[in-house]
């Protein structure tokens, strides 16, 4: 702006504490001050602005109060970018209402050149505005602004959707982590840890929090004898957190990933304490998940590690977490992430194949030209023999194309084109190797760069990409950086970084169906017209042995809308940590945009039972317990899916001409546990290897499923 | 104490000249039969599993008092590690040295070469004793150096080989109140992360020629240390006459500068340089890289946003803008710079930092 007001300065007063005021109240009985005067603010003393309406968060310092009244609509330019004001710093707050009832209307810090303040805003003929200048940054030297009036200019592109930021009784501070169920009401909890506490907003189901600060803690005992007994965690959430019920007592668990260590605080059986329990274990985290990475329908948890191999926590089902680090014959023989130097910073689980078992996702980060900055992806190849889960990492297989050295802290994994397959953004968090990427999946296993063209502003930088939709069009956004990038279901994108959310956990604050941000701030979203629906998975394999986890973490969730060829099918998996730091909703949120009716929502569960709701209402929390909705087995039961032998003693050899790309088996005994779970790789099944008995076989390929009993001899 | 090891190298070298060792071929000069060093070392059997075993020290080793041939120095600027206190030791086997090779690189170390340190605390609650927490050796094993941490017991009789980790309490007198400290023992693993080079191979940090070209004050006097790492043949005497050199970062006679780029150097450069374990960040914090104001970080804008009134990794005059200060002032473990080796904040180090921030006068575009 300097160069329209420097041809005006000669002519212009120059005003030395005209309608300069202390307080709000003597500010509105003073003179309002007028466009095109130069006005000298000096001293500071008065009252601090009410709000803070700038864009830098810290906290308000003394202020002096100016009125404005237009008589007119204009945009109003604050300017401080006088060439006087040079090294200065001022940060202004402009208010409207009346004393003691103050909204924002506009501000500023750093708009203009260096740290001088330029507050654009329109303002409307009958309204009083305040202008407050702020001595958050400077103390001493007096400077210069002046107003000016301009006609009010076309409004920008319309938002998708806008965030407010709200206050919560939370503590402030870098431990803001969570937005997730706590008290097991399935309603998302405003959660940040403390070192002797558990700070928990709980979402009350007629709206607004109960807050509440847990400090009924059993911290872990002393390391040596006769050290005293601890009274903080031994490791905070630095690097993330993660929930999830692990002891299935129907209050989530959580998981700090710290410096050098993991620490679990196991909630207690109504949810109002917790248990720490920190392994001696040195482990550098990054993000960390629970997930049932046995699928024995009891959760695991997994860290990434910086600097090391990745480690895992196996659940025995009976409250104990067992440490594993890379292959192991009794964990996962094959490991998931075994570089011995690391670079393990943004893992998530995700089912890219299809197939009904979770494969892993790692971003990579490491300085140098060393293989530790290399992404990969780890492919469920479903049991072996010894009835174990084997991974195998195929990132740079032929035409896979993730096997990348970029520098990243997360992937965004979703089905951004609603193909029925999960696509990857991947982050960048630095661009020394390479800018950000979208990567199409193929639905074969294969992945295409589609970077090009989507509308991503490729010199910008993230640690946290968060896949979700948040303004419920139907279509898969990205939480970037200080922006979302809105999603139009063709791998297309829009970003908007205006009044967005910073980074944070994901979910419903309010159970009003559009997603929330937390993260220190709680970023309400204010929605739309658009419709929704969400879905609580709850798993019963704390009942019923061979069923899922109790968060049905690692199910998929499809819903569909519309009919013919205006059929749309969205897909999500149920997950605990995605992103880098925070921990989001364990709910399945879809929007629908403006569709009346859902055709079906179906969940496929880790145990491979699925259930199906037709016609379910729409913008409506669904809470939906495994096998309650199933298609029994009577459904998909054929007589053909067998071809011989059957009695068998060793194979069955499958009635199917061509292999099934992605068909996925399982063989189930009488009491319904799971005893094989595999992607099919041949027409013929080994079942040599089980007790003799009576089974079910089911196979699933593209979202079919057929089951035959047979006979093992 | 006299140049004895140069004899003793002297000897070596006449040896293989005349592909013998025997006594009868010992220049007549030499009046003083070779002191050998008492160090136990096998080069094969190291790191042995208590400190003791080394032979480092004469009497209790909580003295900390060296054999003959346990040479003790010291760093013109060291890092900051929970205010610990540290005695550094360098040991070579008889018949090898050290080469200088740059200024800013550290010396070329012979195979069984051992940098010895040890983090102590003096003022330690109760009673004001000294604790010693710990000694970590890095032993130069052929082409490769090793990480032996060994772990002090409460009765300060006994360390020993722990390379796993671990946590020690500690209450110290500190500005006449009492000031706790949450020390971490290093893992192997947590050592490496600092103590690397390209292809994540293991290296010393400290013994620069530049870190350390500086009087000091010997038994026998005083000595520029790399002067008489050359007397007692521990290091080849192709040392230039011109290096380099840090200043001490608490010396109020060098320019702010200076000091500050000293205190990045030992602080930060080891992750903050080529091939380092954060090189993909646009700062260059070694002494040598900061004679460019840029690889600082001045006016250069930050990747990670922390919160939006941090506008560079340095702003000029402006600490309270400044990414740099910000991480080296805060103790939260995602924000804090160093990431390791510190849990609380070096409160001198962070006043030289900001006084050198708002010190500067570059405006940035």
């Amino acid at each position: 702006m300097k160069h329209i007001l420097l041809s005006l300065l000669s002519v212009l007063t120059i005003q030395y504490g005209v309608g300069q005021s202390n307080t709000c109240n003597d500010a509105a009985t003073d003179t309002p001050i007028v466009a095109d005067v130069l006005y000298t603010v000096n001293p500071f003393f008065g009252d601090p602005s009410p709000s803070n309406c700038s864009e830098t968060a810290q906290s308000i310092g003394d202020g002096l109060w100016y009125r404005y009244v237009p008589d007119g609509d204009y945009q109003l330019i604050i300017n401080t970018d006088l060439p006087q004001n040079t090294g200065r710093d001022p940060r202004v707050h402009v208010l409207t209402g009346t004393c003691g009832s103050l909204s924002c209307a506009g501000g500023d810090d750093d708009g203009g050149n260096q740290f001088l303040a330029v507050a654009t805003l329109n303002v409307f003929q009958g309204n009083t505005y305040y202008i407050v200048w702020d001595n958050r940054w400077q103390n001493s030297n007096p400077f210069d602004f002046i107003l000016s009036e301009g006609p009010i200019p076309p409004p920008p592109p319309v938002t998708p959707v806008t965030f407010t930021t709200q206050s919560v009784a939370n503590p402030t501070g870098s431990s803001s982590r969570g937005l997730v169920d706590m008290n097991g009401d399935f309603l998302d909890d405003i959660i940040t840890i403390q070192s002797s506490s558990v700070n928990i907003s709980y979402q009350l189901a007629a709206g607004g929090f109960n807050y509440q600060s847990i400090t009924d803690i059993t911290f872990r005992p002393p390391d040596n004898e006769g050290d005293p007994q601890p009274t903080t965690v031994r490791y905070l959430p630095t690097w993330s957190l993660a929930a999830g019920d692990w002891d299935a007592n129907g209050y989530n668990d959580l998981l700090y990933g710290g410096n050098s260590g993991v620490t679990f605080m196991k909630a207690s059986s109504n949810g109002a304490a917790y248990t720490e329990i920190s392994g001696p274990e040195y482990v550098f985290s990054q993000r960390s998940h629970f997930v049932d990475i046995n699928n024995d329908g009891d959760l695991d948890a997994f860290v990434c590690h910086d600097v090391e191999p990745n480690v895992y926590y196996l659940n025995d089902g009976s409250d104990n977490l067992q440490f594993f680090q890379g292959p192991n014959p009794n964990g996962v023989p094959s490991g998931l992430g075994n570089l011995s130097s690391g670079g393990n910073y943004g893992t998530i689980w995700i089912d890219y194949n299809n197939d009904g078992l979770l494969d892993m996702f790692i971003a990579k980060c490491r300085g140098g030209e060393v293989s530790a900055k290399i992404n990969e992806l780890w492919r469920n190849k479903g049991m072996n023999a010894q009835g174990k889960y084997e991974y195998e990492e195929v990132g740079g297989n032929p035409g896979v194309n993730l096997r990348d050295p970029m520098q990243t802290w997360s992937g965004a994994w979703a089905d951004f084109d609603n193909d029925g397959y999960m696509d990857v953004f991947v982050g960048a968090s630095s661009l020394s190797d390479g800018p950000s990427k979208l990567m199409r999946n193929n639905g074969d296993g294969t992945f295409t760069d589609f970077t090009s063209g989507a509308g991503f502003d490729l010199g910008l930088t993230s640690i946290e990409n968060i896949a979700a939709d948040f303004d419920n069009d139907g279509n898969v956004d990205i939480l970037f950086s200080g922006g979302i990038y809105f999603g139009n279901g063709d791998l297309t994108f829009n970003y908007f970084n205006a009044s967005m959310p910073s980074v944070g956990g994901v979910g419903d604050a309010n159970n009003d169906g559009f997603l929330d941000v937390y993260s220190g701030a709680y970023f309400r979203n204010n929605g739309n017209d658009n419709n929704w629906v969400k879905i609580t998975t709850v798993g019963k394999g704390y009942e019923t042995n061979g069923l899922s986890n109790r968060n049905g973490i690692g199910a998929r969730v499809e819903i569909s809308t519309g009919s013919g060829i205006n059929e749309k099918i969205q897909i999500r998996d149920v997950r605990s940590g995605e992103g880098f730091k925070f921990m989001g909703s364990l709910n399945t949120h879809f929007g629908i945009g403006q569709a009346t009716s859902i055709n079906y929502i179906k969940i496929k569960w880790p145990s491979g039972i699925v259930d199906q709701i037709n016609d379910p209402d729409i913008n409506t929390h669904h809470i939906v317990e495994e096998a309650s909705f199933t298609l029994s087995v009577e459904d998909t039961l054929v007589d053909n899916l067998i071809l011989y032998p059957n009695p068998t003693k060793d194979y069955l050899n499958l009635n199917f001409n061509n292999l099934l790309y992605n068909g996925n088996y399982s063989v189930i005994d009488l009491s319904g546990k799971l005893i094989l779970n595999a992607q099919l790789s041949a027409n013929k099944i080994d079942v040599s290897n089980i007790a003799n008995g009576i089974y079910f076989l089911s196979v699933t390929s593209e979202g079919k499923t057929q089951t035959q009993r047979f006979i093992k001899q | 104490m006299k140049p004895i090891r140069t004899i003793t190298f002297f000897l070596f070298i006449i040896g293989l000249l005349s592909c013998s060792e025997e006594e009868n071929y010992v220049p007549v000069e030499v009046v003083e039969e070779p002191q050998i060093s008492p160090v136990v070392f096998d080069l094969d059997a190291v790191p042995y599993s208590t400190l003791s075993a080394y032979n480092f020290f004469d009497g209790a080793i909580v003295e900390q008092s060296p054999v003959y041939g346990v040479l003790p120095y010291d760093l013109i600027t060291p890092l900051f590690s929970d205010y610990a206190k540290k005695k550094r030791f360098i040991w070579m086997p008889n018949d090898a040295k050290a080469t200088f090779t740059t200024d800013d690189a550290i010396v070329d170390f012979p195979s069984g070469s051992v940098i010895i340190k040890t983090f102590y605390y003096d003022n330690v609650l109760p009673n004001l004793t000294t604790q010693i927490i710990e000694t970590r050796l890095i032993i130069k094993k052929n082409d490769a150096y090793i990480f032996a941490n060994y772990k002090w017991n409460e009765d300060q009789t006994e360390a020993f080989l722990d390379n796993n980790g671990s946590f020690v309490n500690v209450s110290i007198e500190k500005d006449n109140n009492p000031f706790e400290i949450n020390y971490r023992v290093p893992s192997e693993t947590e050592c490496r992360i600092c103590h690397k080079s390209a292809n994540e191979s293991a290296i010393p940090i400290g013994p620069k020629p530049q870190n350390l070209n500086k009087l000091f004050n010997y038994t026998d006097g005083p000595k520029n240390q790399l002067q008489k790492w050359v007397d007692v043949g521990y290091l080849n005497n192709n040392i230039p006459s011109n290096i380099n050199t840090v200043v001490d970062w608490e010396d109020e006679d060098e320019s702010l500068e200076l000091r500050a780029r000293s205190y990045l150097d030992i602080n930060c450069a080891h992750c903050h340089t080529d091939e380092a374990h954060c090189d993909y960040r646009p700062i260059r914090l070694s002494f040598s890289d900061t004679e460019n104001a840029a690889n600082s970080g001045i006016c250069i804008a930050p990747e990670e946003n922390i919160n939006n009134a941090l506008t560079h990794i340095i702003s000029p005059r402006r600490n309270d803008r400044s990414v740099l200060w910000y991480r080296l002032n805060s103790i939260d473990g995602a924000t804090m710079m160093p990431l390791i080796s510190r849990s609380v904040k070096h409160d001198e180090g962070v006043a030289l930092i900001e006084a050198w921030i708002n010190s500067l006068e570059t405006i940035c575009e």
